[in-house]
């Protein structure tokens, strides 16, 4: 009943229904009497509380009404706008199933396309390392610097060569060396250095050119037959050094003569196998250093006789190079003797070299090694 | 209804305040499609639209009319930002997909506002559910008195009772058990807690 009296109390206060008296009354029993206080703040509460619910009902309701009012209308609205049925479908299921499939749809996308590119680039890596494979060998022509060339002939030009008619040297586009393998007028080269070739002209130490007009070519076995035709050519005389049939030994050591640049240049060095570039049975693999110009050099053993033709060297491999085995050229000279040739070519069978000391050797078969220039346009 | 438009925020808010039907209706209509759209772009259905948006709204109009809100963005801005909210509590409940949406729209910070709603919707329900538990006559009693603000007068000629201050008294014993019933609630709550 107490609790029921100070609720009744409260509430007049809180209408301002209390006489002056009272209203000091009770405030000073809101102060002294604790229970009277925790009435009052309980009274608060749930009056607030009951006014704070009323209003929010009210709100609600209002709320309702308006939200029914507002689907009414656009309820008819999507009826007509559900029917129009465009070519590619209903929209709104478009537009949904987008909705809820675009991520995946994006990520099938991009892993398609990174697998198209990355198949490609992994097929263009893949040739390209093909391609690295087979430049592994490379054949020892020499690409003659044109510009050097030029710079002399212009060189020559200033320094008063009058006769337009003297014979100008026109720079050649490829060279390599030669070799002669008889008197009367047969040279051995590789056939990487002749290939595609317009003109041919081979040249001596002593500066003397010979044009070649015919060229017999053994692609299998990287060699070429020349024949001079020049007018002013008769014989080399007797050749000094004979060929071998035989293989030759493992450290055997053998030597070249050969015009990686415009003069003459020796190289020696031993047999380190009797197998050649990937196991190729046709050539010997040497341990001669060699630059591009050596291909088609003679190569010698100690006793002077010709045991092959250089023809390349392994790029990713110090100071492995390659030259054709005689055997094979004698070969090619006998096939070439019955098939293609008047007269049969007479390869030397005579050593004039045995014996003799290295540079005697040299100077025996400089003679017979020549530069060979090719001109191709 | 008349056709008001409202140019500005401020005269919509005023609207607000001065409990004016239209401009609450206005501004429902206003605000629906965007949340309407957030909601249905992040796997949500239209029903559950309308519940976070309503909830949004009587927040806010509430918050207006209690003069407890400062509002420093534009009134779209709060609402998707309450929305967002919410929607993302839903998602985490559902926990389906782990609370991540797409956003439409740019947002502010409301947490505060969200404990806020939380609390309010929480008192709301318990005061619903003392207002049950009290019974007949009471709960219709205290309804009339707070909710369609009858008079004494009318209230003691709708019941019958002989004078005002048998209504009144009435009241007070009716006030007393619901007070006692909502703190009960109120204590049970927070126990669980």
């Amino acid at each position: 009943m107490k609790e029921l009296e100070a609720f009744k109390q409260i509430e007049n206060y809180f209408n301002d229904q209390l006489s002056p008296e009272e209203l000091t009354l009770f405030k000073e029993r809101l102060k002294t009497d604790p229970d009277f206080a925790e009435y009052y703040r309980q009274y608060q509460q749930i009056d607030g509380t009951l006014r704070f619910y009323s209003r929010r009902k009210a709100l609600k309701e209002e709320i309702h009404t308006i939200h029914r009012q507002m689907e009414a209308v656009p309820e008819e609205a999507l009826l007509t706008e559900r029917k129009v049925i465009t070519p590619f479908g209903d929209k709104q299921k478009r537009k949904i199933f987008w909705n809820q499939h675009y991520a995946t749809i994006a990520v099938a996308a991009s892993v398609a396309i990174l697998t198209v590119f990355g198949t490609l680039m992994s097929i263009d890596v893949w040739r390209s390392m093909g391609k690295q494979q087979n430049a592994r060998y490379t054949a020892l022509r020499r690409e003659v610097e044109k510009i050097k060339n030029s710079q002399r002939a212009i060189a020559k030009d200033i320094s008063g060569v009058s006769n337009p008619r003297a014979a100008r040297p026109v720079p050649a586009n490829f060279s390599g060396t030669g070799f002669a393998i008889s008197s009367d007028g047969y040279l051995v080269t590789s056939y990487h250095v002749v290939k595609d070739a317009d003109s041919v002209f081979i040249e001596n130490r002593a500066g003397q050119r010979y044009r070649v007009k015919n060229i017999y070519r053994d692609q299998a076995h990287d060699l070429a037959i020349l024949k001079i035709d020049d007018a002013g050519f008769s014989s080399f005389g007797s050749l000094p050094y004979a060929f071998k049939s035989e293989l030759s030994d493992l450290g055997e050591r053998v030597y070249t003569l050969g015009f990686p640049r415009e003069d003459m240049v020796f190289g020696e060095g031993s047999v380190s196998s009797r197998t050649g570039f990937e196991g190729d049975t046709t050539s010997y693999q040497i341990s001669i250093p060699l630059n591009p110009g050596n291909s088609g050099g003679p190569l010698l053993d100690s006793q002077g006789n010709l045991i092959g033709v250089i023809s390349g060297q392994q790029l990713d491999q110090q100071g492995a190079s390659f030259a054709v085995k005689s055997d094979y050229l004698k070969q090619l000279v006998e096939q070439l003797s019955q098939d293609s040739l008047e007269a049969p070519i007479k390869l030397s069978r005579r050593n004039y070299l045995a014996g003799a000391s290295r540079p005697e050797q040299l100077k025996k078969i400089k003679d017979y090694v020549f530069i060979v220039k090719v001109y191709n346009n | 209804m008349p056709n008001v438009v409202y140019f500005s925020e401020e005269a919509l808010l005023a609207g607000i305040r001065r409990d004016d039907g239209t401009a609450v209706a206005y501004l429902y209509k206003q605000h629906y499609p965007m949340v309407l759209h957030f909601v249905l772009s992040n796997n949500g259905t239209e029903d559950e639209a309308k519940d976070i948006y309503q909830e949004a709204i009587i927040l806010f109009i509430e918050k207006i009319r209690d003069e407890s809100l400062e509002l420093n963005c534009l009134i779209k801005t709060y609402l998707y930002s309450v929305c967002r909210r919410l929607w993302l509590k839903r998602l985490a409940l559902k926990s389906r997909f782990g609370g991540a949406v797409s956003e439409s729209d740019s947002f502010v910070d409301v947490a505060d506002d969200i404990d806020d709603l939380v609390e309010r919707e929480a008192t709301f329900t318990k005061m619903a559910e003392a207002l049950t538990l009290v019974g007949e006559p009471c709960k219709t009693l205290l309804e009339d008195f707070y909710i369609q603000d009858l008079s004494m007068q009318a209230i003691t000629e709708k019941f019958g009772y002989t004078n005002a201050d048998n209504t009144k008294n009435q009241k007070y014993k009716c006030l007393l058990r619901l007070k006692k019933l909502f703190f009960n609630l109120y204590k049970t709550e927070v126990e669980r807690e």
